[in-house]
C-alpha cells in the first residue's frame, strides 16, 4: 500500500495535523478506544476465569473421573474433545443403573466409585421448608474421592443400617438452613424422616461455570437411605471414580468406557471424563462465550472505524485548499494518498494504544473491586492494536482516495 | 521541439471552456503564444480576461479544452496526472497572489516542501531550504510560522519555495496583488535578480508600473491576446503607459459607490458631491441611501 519508505517528516506532519485538532481527534479516537477496551476487557476476564479454573483443578486431585449418563461430549480417538453437546440430558442417553455402578467399581484399577443421585423433596428445619437445597445421596467414600476434608463432625460410615437418618452438609447449606457454621447435632425433616446432622464439609472451591452441582449448597445423605426411602427409585446423575494409582486418570477413562460399552452391547450411552477433560469442556464453553461477547464488543471497534472515516472526510473537505497547494508544488496522487493514510493510521493507532492503557486501568479496578482476576495477554493486546490499525487503514483509505483524486485546480480554488 | 530550441512554452489556438449550455463561458479564446527560455513576460488585462486561466494551463494545473500545448517540447495533452505533478515539481515554480503557504508548517518546512515530494532526505532538504531563505533575505525567520510574518515577507518565502527546486519557469499570478508599493518593489526586484540567473518568468499584474521589470508584455481581453509587445527593461510598456493615464478618469467616489455608470446617469451629480463633501465622511458611509434622497430633493 505504502510504496515510498515513510519519512519521519511525514509521520511528524501527520501527528502535527492530528494534534492541531486535538479535541476532534480525541473524540474520533474515542470509538476506537472504547472498542479496544471492551474487547481486551472481555477477553481478559475470560482468560482470568480459565486460569482460575485451571489452577483450582491443578491444586485439587486431578485424578477424579466422572461418569455421566448421556453423551455430553464426543471424544476423539486421541482423547481430546472434538465437540461439546450442551443439550445432552440423561433422558435420551439412558441412565446409570445399579449394575452400571458395580461395573464401574469392578473395573481394574478403580479404587472407589461413588454414585451421586439427587433425591427430590423439601428440607424443613422446624416449620421452615425449602426446596432450594438439593439433597444428594452418596456413599461413604465421597470425602476420599473428592479429597475434601470436613470442617467438623464425621462423614457417614459405609454401613448405615444402624443409623440410616444421618446427613452431612455443605458449608453454605449449613448457614442457610441453620444459620451457623457447624450445626452438629441439629435435625431437619426430609421425606417424613428426621435427619441428624453429623458433619459439615469444608468449603469447596467452586469452579466458575463448572458442570457439577454446587456441593457447598447441598445436603448429603447415605445412598442406602435414599434407596430405601424411594423404593430403589433413584438414578445416579453421576459416578465419581478415584483410580488406585494416581496419574492413571486418562488411561482409566478408556477402560471404564470399554467396560460400560461391553455391558451395554457397545451402545455408548455414557460420558466418561477425567478432570482434565472436564476442564477442557469448561474451557470450550468459556472460549465460546468469550468469543461471542468479544465479537459483540468488536462491533464498537467497527463503529470507531466509521468515526475515523467521518472525521477524515471532513478533514479532506476542510483541507481542500491545502491539497491544492501540495499538488501545485508537485505532490503526486500517491503522495497525497499516503499523507492522509498516515494520518488515519496515527489516529487509530493512538486510539488503540490509549485503549490498551485504559484496559490495564479497568483490569486493576476489576481486581480490586471484584473477585475476577482478568489477565491481559500479549496476544490480545497485539490483536486489539492490530485490529484498530486495520480499521484505521481500511476506513482511512476512502477519504484518502477522495483527497488524492482531486483535480489540482479545483482543489486550489477551494478556500 | 517544433520551434526554436529555447522555446519552453508553445500554445497553439488553445481554448478553455467552463460550464455547460447557457452557463458556458469562454475563458481562453484560441490563444497562441510562444515563450522562450529566459524571457520575463508580464501578462496584463482586466479581471476576467483569462489571465489566471492562462497561467493555470501553462502551469499544468488545468487542461485546455481545445488546441495544442507543448511544455518544454512535450505535448501536455498526453501527460498523465502524475507526470504533470512531476513536471510541476521539477520545472515550474508557482507564486500566488494569496501566497498559499501551509499555515501549520514553519517557514523552513514550507520552503522544503517541494523537495520532500522529490524524495530529498530531510536533513538535506532543510539545508537547501535554509540556503534559499538566505537568498531572499529571510534566514532569521526560518522557524517562524507564516502567520507571524508580514505580507511581503510571506511572499518572499513563497518565492524561496518556488525557487528551491531550481525551476526553468516561474509562474507568478499577481505576486504583488496583496502588497503595498514598497513590498511590491522588493518582490519585483527579487524576481529580476532570479531572472538574471537564467529562469523564465511569467507574471500577471494589474499594475502598469510593474511592466518596467518585464522584457515583454502580453495584453489580454475576453480570453484572447490583444497585443504582445517587447519592452526595454526599466521602462513602462507603451500600451501600459496609456492605460496608466486613462485609469484615473474614474473618481474615488465612483469606486466607493461601485455603480459609476448609474451615478453618471443621475442628474445633479455635482450637487450630490457637494452635499457629501459637506457632511462628515462617516455619516455618508453609514447611510448611502439617504445621500441619494437628499440629492434628489435639492
Amino acid at each position: 500500500m505504502i510504496a515510498l519508505p515513510l519519512s519521519r517528516g511525514e509521520v511528524k506532519m501527520a501527528i502535527a495535523s492530528v494534534r492541531s485538532t486535538k479535541w476532534r481527534s480525541l473524540f474520533t479516537m474515542l470509538g476506537v478506544i472504547i472498542g479496544v477496551v471492551s474487547v481486551v476487557t472481555v477477553v481478559s476476564i475470560g482468560q482470568g476465569i480459565k486460569n482460575q479454573v485451571g489452577s483450582q483443578i491443578g491444586e485439587l486431585s486431578r485424578d477424579i473421573i466422572t461418569i455421566r449418563p448421556g453423551k455430553l461430549v464426543n471424544v476423539s480417538s486421541d482423547g481430546s474433545i472434538s465437540s461439546v453437546n450442551l443439550l445432552a440430558d440423561a433422558g435420551n442417553g439412558g441412565s446409570l443403573a445399579a449394575q452400571d455402578i458395580s461395573t464401574i467399581a469392578d473395573t481394574k484399577g478403580v479404587q472407589t466409585a461413588v454414585p451421586l443421585a439427587i433425591t427430590n423433596g423439601a428440607v424443613s428445619v422446624g416449620s421452615h421448608a425449602t426446596n432450594s437445597t438439593p439433597v444428594l445421596a452418596a456413599t461413604a467414600d465421597l470425602p476420599t474421592v473428592l479429597s475434601q476434608p470436613l470442617l467438623g463432625g464425621n462423614f457417614f460410615p459405609a454401613d448405615t443400617t444402624q443409623q440410616p437418618y444421618v446427613a452431612v452438609l455443605g458449608s453454605f447449606a449449613a448457614k442457610t438452613l441453620f444459620h451457623q457454621s457447624q450445626p452438629l447435632g441439629r435435625t431437619f425433616q426430609f421425606m417424613g424422616r428426621t435427619f441428624f446432622v453429623q458433619g459439615v464439609f469444608h468449603q469447596f472451591d467452586t469452579n466458575p461455570l463448572s458442570l457439577s452441582t454446587d456441593f457447598n449448597n447441598a445436603v448429603f445423605i447415605p445412598y442406602q437411605t435414599a434407596q430405601s426411602l424411594t423404593n430403589n427409585n433413584i438414578r445416579p446423575y453421576e459416578v465419581l471414580v478415584k483410580p488406585a494409582t494416581s496419574g492413571q486418570a486418562n488411561a482409566m477413562v478408556g477402560s471404564i468406557s470399554t467396560a460400560l460399552a461391553k455391558a451395554h452391547q457397545n451402545q455408548q450411552q455414557f460420558t466418561v471424563l477425567s478432570q482434565m477433560q472436564g476442564l477442557a469442556v469448561t474451557n470450550n464453553i468459556l472460549n465460546l462465550l468469550t468469543r461471542m461477547i468479544a465479537g459483540i464488543a468488536a462491533i464498537s471497534l467497527l463503529v470507531g472505524g466509521i468515526g475515523i472515516m467521518d472525521v477524515m472526510l471532513v478533514s479532506v473537505t476542510e483541507r481542500m485548499h491545502e491539497i491544492g497547494i501540495r499538488k501545485a508544488l508537485g505532490a503526486t496522487n500517491h503522495q497525497i494518498l499516503e499523507q492522509f493514510m498516515v494520518e488515519a493510521t496515527v489516529l487509530s493507532l493512538t486510539g488503540g494504544i490509549i485503549g490498551i492503557i485504559v484496559s490495564f486501568l479497568v483490569e486493576y479496578l476489576l481486581r480490586v473491586f471484584t473477585t475476577l482476576t482478568p489477565d491481559i495477554t500479549w496476544q490480545i493486546m497485539g490483536l486489539a492494536v492490530g485490529v484498530s490499525l486495520v480499521v484505521g487503514i481500511l476506513f482511512g483509505s476512502i477519504p484518502a482516495l477522495k483527497a488524492a483524486r482531486k483535480d489540482p485546480i479545483n482543489a486550489l480554488r477551494n478556500e | 521541439m517544433g520551434f526554436g530550441v529555447s522555446a519552453i512554452i508553445e500554445l497553439r489556438e488553445v481554448s478553455k471552456l467552463y460550464g455547460f449550455g447557457d452557463a458556458m463561458t469562454l475563458a481562453l479564446d484560441e490563444v497562441s503564444l510562444t515563450i522562450d527560455q529566459n524571457e520575463f513576460v508580464a501578462v496584463m488585462g482586466p479581471s476576467g480576461s483569462g489571465k489566471s486561466t492562462l497561467m493555470n494551463v501553462i502551469g499544468l494545473l488545468d487542461r485546455p479544452t481545445h488546441g495544442e500545448f507543448k511544455f518544454n517540447g512535450r505535448s501536455a495533452a498526453r501527460l498523465g496526472a502524475d507526470q504533470r505533478a512531476k513536471i510541476r515539481r521539477d520545472t515550474i515554480g508557482f507564486i500566488f497572489q494569496s501566497y498559499n503557504l501551509l499555515p501549520r508548517l514553519t517557514v523552513l518546512e514550507n520552503v522544503a516542501l517541494p523537495l520532500a515530494y522529490k524524495g530529498v532526505p530531510a536533513g538535506k532538504r532543510l539545508a537547501m531550504a535554509s540556503h534559499m531563505l538566505e537568498r531572499v533575505g529571510l534566514q532569521d525567520r526560518e522557524y517562524f510560522y507564516p502567520g507571524q510574518l508580514s505580507g511581503g515577507q510571506v511572499q518572499c518565502v513563497a518565492i524561496a519555495r518556488a525557487l528551491v527546486n531550481d525551476p526553468k519557469l516561474i509562474i507568478a499570478d499577481e505576486p504583488t496583488g496583496n502588497l503595498d508599493s514598497v513590498a511590491s518593489r522588493l518582490i519585483m526586484e527579487l524576481l529580476t535578480e532570479i531572472h538574471k540567473t537564467g529562469n523564465s518568468i511569467l507574471f500577471v499584474t494589474h499594475n502598469p508600473e510593474l511592466t518596467r521589470y518585464a522584457s515583454r508584455v502580453v495584453y489580454m481581453r475576453d480570453g484572447a491576446i490583444m497585443q504582445d509587445e517587447a519592452t526595454k527593461f526599466g521602462e513602462v510598456a507603451a500600451t501600459a503607459l496609456k492605460q496608466m493615464y486613462t485609469i484615473p478618469e474614474r473618481t474615488v467616489d465612483d469606486d466607493l459607490a461601485g455603480v459609476s455608470a448609474l451615478m453618471h446617469a443621475v442628474p445633479q451629480k455635482p450637487a450630490v458631491r457637494g452635499a457629501t463633501a459637506a457632511k462628515s465622511g462617516k455619516k455618508a458611509k453609514r447611510k448611502p441611501a439617504k445621500r441619494k434622497k437628499s440629492g434628489a430633493k435639492k
